[in-house]
Formats: C-alpha cells, structure tokens, sequence
C-alpha cells in the first residue's frame, strides 16, 4: 500500500520539494545578508546590552521580500487542497477507487496508510516552512519584537507544521464526503481560511487571560509591556470600565487622547484649552480615572504555539474520524 | 425444431455449489430503485452473461456483489460468504469496473507492482507474460494506451489475482472487433487454466460476443430479472412460433406468452413452454439467443418503446419467475 501511495505521489512530491527548496535558498541567501545587516547596525549596542527595542528595522527587509515571507501563510492551504483533497476524491472521480478498494486490502487500511502517509508530509513540508521563516525572522524579530502579533506568530514556530496538518486532514475529508476533486478543493480552501481567521481573530486572545497594566494619566505615552508581547488593548478607563474614545481631530481631547467629553464634573473647573494641565490630571485619578494597556507578555508566547497547535492537531483528528467513518458507510 | 421439447428446469441441482446466490437483492438511490427484488444463482465454473438495456441494473448488480455497494434490502451470498470489506473475502474477488478504470500515469508494469503490494495472492509474472503477448506495452502510462490494451491490462490485473469470481462490467463495450476477440479469447484460456475453480461474470450488450463464450444467462431489465438460468435450458424452454394472426387465449392457457409481433396476416409469438405445443396452424422453430433476450427486453420495455420495433405489439410479461 505503501508502495502505490509512494508511486502515485511521487510527483507531488518532488514538486513541493522544489517549491521547498527554492523557498530555502531565497530566504537563507536574504536571511544571511539580513543577519549581517543586523550586526552591522545594532552590534554595537548589542555588545554593550543598551540597545532600545522595538526600532525601526533599518531598511533590513525588502517590501517584495515580506511579502514572500507573508504568502509562507497559504503553505497549509496548498498542501491540503493540491495533496490532501484529491486523495480520496480523485480515485472516487476517475473510478480508481474501484481497483483499490477491490484487492485484497480494506477501505480503512488503504486510508490509514495513505492518510498516515499525507498526514507525514504535510508535518514535514509546514515544519520545514515554519523553521525557515522562523530563522529568517530572528533579526527582524529582535528588532520589531512583532512575532506575537497575528500574521507573523502564523508563520514562525511550531504553527506552520500544526495548520498544515490541519489542512491536510481537512482536504482529505473534504475529499472523502464530497469525492469530486474541484468542489473539495475550494471546500478546503474556504474552511481553512474561515476556521485560521476566527481563531486568529476571536479565540486566540483568549487562550490566557490577558493582563491589563493601568496607569495614571499622564501627558507622555505609557510605557509598552517588554518585550515580544501581543497588546491587545490600549485607552482610558473611568470607574465604569473603559472609555469609547469617539473618533475625528476635531474632538477636544486632553493628555494623551483623553476625550474632554468624559471629564467628571468635579474636574471640569481645572480643564483648560492648551497647556498647563497640571491641576486636572491629578484630578482625574483621583476620580478612578486611568490609562490601561492589555496585553499577552511575550512569555506566553510558546504556550500560545503549543494550546494553538493543540487545537489544530485535535481539529485534524476529528477530521480523519469523519473521513474513516464515512469511507466505509458509503458505497463506491 | 419439433413441438416437443425440455420442459424448464427447476432450479440447479441441490450438490452444485453456488458462487453467487441472491434472494431479493435491492438497492435504491434518491432518483430511484437501481435494482429490485432481484433472486439469482450462478453455479461455479460458469461464465454468466449479464444482459439488459441501458439502466437496467447491471452496474449496480455486480457493485453489490463486490460489497462496494451495499444493498438496501435482501442479501447476497457470495463464494459463500456475504460481500464484504475483508482481505480474504476481497482476495477472491476480480473486478473490472465499466471503462475500465486505472491510474492514467502509472503504466501496467506500475500496476502489476501495486497490486503485489496489496494482494498476498498475485501472479504478476502470469499477467506481465500475457500482456507481452498481445504487445501491450509494459512501461508506458496507461492513459496513452488504446481501449483494447487498457481493457487487456485491466483484465490481466483482475486475473492476476486468481480470483475465484471474476466480475466484468461491459469490459469490451469499447473495443473494435479484433480487441475485442483478443479479450474474450483471454478470458476464455482463463477459464481453461483455472480448472472449473473460476466463475464469470459478463455484462455486455454484444450478445452475438457473449452467445460464444458463455453457458449461463442473467437477463435484467427494468431494475428486475426476467432470466436466470443456463442458456442451453432457457433455449430449449422456448420456441418461437409463427403463424396465422388469430387468438392465442388457448396458448396462452398452457403457456407464457413472452412476447409476440403482428403483422396484418401474420404473427410471430416467443413462447415460454411447460409441454408441447400441438397447434398444426403454428409452426415452430428454435429460438437464438438474441431473439430470446430481445423477447424479454421488448416485453418489460415501456409500451411506447415497444411500439417502435413492431405495427403491433402485445407484451405480456407473465409472473413466471
């Protein structure tokens, strides 16, 4: 069985690997003049451990070449929709399911074994994509300290194999209850999208609680949390939680932002146009009024690759159950 | 052909073994019943033609008999077990599906390798021998070959099993005439080899291609059998009279009018005997094989369909079966 998975993939495989490699030298040959640049630039205060993170990058990444690194987020799609999706459907399509299913092994070894097989090169194809562009960013990293933000924690670390393997399981099972090639292919392409987006943009902060940091307002910036932490949140807040913070120039806003609108009564005597706030900052503390930052610190950032991964992983699982329960229930 | 004849036998003899034996085998999808109620025994070592119009069942028959379809009523007994998903039972089972499906990139000399990965049981140096033979080419991808070479590879993979139950889905529907004797000469040096251990069966609308090679008979039409049984039995149990166009109530007392065209003067009636015909006025003559399965297709046909082959035409089906 093996054997046949091998001979029927064999072409896929030197593809992707292709794909793979030529991916590797571009982001190895810019990733080491990138390192170079690096050291050049910050080396100096590196070795004296007073460098001020996050800076600006210094020109270090090319707009073309971020957004080569970016396109590293459909990796997973591809290999789910051009390897996994067809790997049922097509046989079912073209009738090959007929000679496969008809020799001397059953549906469910054939599947575990191909979906053993797919399941191994998505891990290894989304590993590889993840480590390189792990690697690749360790100086824009450093600099930007961005890699917990969505978009870049996406394609660094241990996601990229996590999200592949996903996808892989879903094409499969897409493949399986569909078993037309084209309709499973955009089914896979749509779910991992819809799914990678909601998670991304609704559950993930909640993985841990955040922490929110309060400050008395002040008329300078608060400080960031250190170093690579997600904020997910910044403003005022009154003794009745944060303040909507009504958008447009024209609103007369004091400190940093603070809008005029909100200030308390009490404090409305000391509230001037211009400079010379002294008097109604204290005042506004004084009335439980405060800024805030929420935020995830940058050392949760492995616990939020691996409660992420985990989630992708047992979406997977449940994905390939469907596909083995469905292969044997339905005729071919 | 005299008016005496074989009356029709009942059944297979009780010590035969059955490679195949349904008892209302059924099988229904959203659009439609694809098979009903549909009874039938293959003893081993025959080699069966499957026959019927467009729809009638046949694809969906043999799928069952696979267990890659599962029937959605009645059963099927098969090498005596029931169709199902376990190597040994899969083992003994050839199929070759309708076109004649394979992996279009791979060649057959890829295929013959897949299948001695997933079979214990393979004679691939056999199916390479027979395939070199007939001047297929072993190393180039199946898609570029002609039907006739596919058709040969698919048949040779089937083979190269040693099945027991060899099952065909119109494997010659595709091939011109000289393929398509190459195919059936295969097959039938197959059967030879096999020593009575290997049971056939063919579908295929080429009855002049089936009456040469096989000795057993299952007629489908209308998604319901309407003939089972060895060829030479269901030969002798009709007869084809013709005669003057007048009432066959009094035939039809004693017989099973299967089918009749009339002319003004003239009609021709396919009868199903239980004895002797003595009516001086008809004379009688044996039936083809060709004439007999159109007989029965023309009767379960749609009036309308019917219509067409004839001025006028009376179809009475009886509940014979």
């Amino acid at each position: 069985m093996s054997w046949l998975v091998w001979r029927q993939y064999r072409t896929s495989t030197a593809i992707t690997g292709v794909l793979i490699g030529l991916f590797a030298v571009l982001l190895v040959i810019t990733g080491l003049r990138m390192a170079s640049q690096f050291h050049a630039t910050f080396g100096a205060c590196l070795a004296a451990h007073n460098c001020r993170f996050p800076a600006d990058d210094a020109g270090l990444v090319s707009g073309w070449l971020g957004a080569v690194v970016e396109f590293s987020l459909a990796v997973p799609a591809i290999l789910g929709m051009f390897l996994g999706a067809p790997a049922v459907a097509r046989e079912a399509e073209t009738g090959t399911a007929h000679f496969a299913w008809t020799q001397a092994v059953t549906r469910r070894h054939w599947l575990t074994v191909k979906t053993g097989w797919l399941l191994l090169a998505a891990l290894a194809w989304g590993g590889a994509a993840g480590a390189l562009v792990t690697w690749w960013s360790g100086p824009r990293n450093a600099i930007a300290l961005s890699q917990f933000n969505p978009g870049t924690f996406d394609i660094e670390g241990i996601m990229p194999a996590a999200y592949s393997v996903f996808a892989m399981a879903l094409g499969i099972a897409a493949g399986t209850l569909i078993r037309r090639v084209l309709p499973a292919l955009g089914v896979t392409l749509g779910v991992f999208f819809a799914v990678r987006l909601v998670i991304m943009g609704w559950v993930r902060q909640h993985y841990m609680t955040p922490v929110t940091a309060i400050y008395n307002i002040t008329m300078g910036n608060i400080p960031l949390p250190k170093g690579a932490a997600w904020v997910l949140g910044q403003g005022f807040r009154g003794p009745n939680g944060p303040l909507a913070v009504p958008g447009g120039s024209q609103v007369p806003m004091v400190a940093d932002g603070f809008p005029a609108a909100d200030i308390p009564a009490a404090c409305r005597a000391y509230f001037t146009q211009g400079p010379g706030q002294d008097p109604l900052l204290p005042c506004l503390s004084s009335h439980g009024y405060a800024q805030y930052i929420t935020y995830q610190p940058a050392a949760r950032y492995w616990p939020f690759q691996f409660i992420e991964a985990g989630i992708f992983v047992a979406l997977a699982a449940v994905l390939i159950a469907v596909a083995f329960a469905v292969i044997n229930r339905r005729d071919a | 052909m005299s008016a005496a004849v074989k009356p029709l036998p009942f059944g297979p003899m009780a010590t035969e073994a059955m490679a195949i034996e349904t008892s209302g085998l059924t099988k229904r999808y959203r659009r439609g019943a694809a098979l009903s109620d549909c009874t039938v025994t293959v003893p081993e070592g025959r080699i069966s033609a499957l026959v019927g119009p467009n729809g009638a069942g046949k694809s969906t028959l043999l799928r069952l008999l696979t267990g890659l379809a599962r029937p959605t009523a009645g059963s099927a007994r098969v090498l005596g077990g029931v169709p199902r998903q376990d190597p040994a039972f899969l083992a003994d089972i050839g199929y070759l599906a309708q076109d004649v499906p394979l992996f279009r990139r791979l060649s057959a000399d890829d295929h013959i390798g897949a299948g001695a990965h997933l079979n214990k049981r393979w004679d691939g140096a056999s199916a390479r021998a027979r395939l070199r033979e007939l001047n297929v080419p072993l190393d180039r991808a199946v898609g570029t070959l002609s039907g006739g070479q596919r058709a040969q590879v698919g048949l040779a993979l089937a083979l190269a099993k040693r099945p027991r139950l060899l099952l065909l889905d119109e494997p010659v529907a595709a091939l011109d005439p000289l393929a398509r004797r190459h195919f059936l000469a295969t097959l039938t040096s197959a059967l030879a080899e096999a020593e009575g251990r290997l049971t056939i069966v063919l579908s295929s609308h080429l009855i002049a291609d089936l009456e040469r090679i096989c000795d057993h008979l299952i007629l489908l039409a209308e998604s319901r059998v309407q003939l089972c049984g060895d060829i030479d039995d269901l030969l002798a149990g009709h007869t084809v009279l013709v005669g003057p166009r007048k009432d066959t109530a009094a035939l039809e007392r004693d017989h099973t009018l299967v089918h009749a065209t009339r002319t003004a003067r003239q009609a021709t009636l396919v009868l199903r005997l239980s004895g002797p015909v003595i009516d001086p006025a008809y004379q009688a003559s044996d039936i083809s094989l060709e004439d007999l399965v159109l007989a029965y297709m023309g009767a379960a046909a749609p009036a309308a369909y019917a219509d067409l082959s004839a001025a006028s035409t009376i179809s009475t089906v009886g509940e014979q079966q």
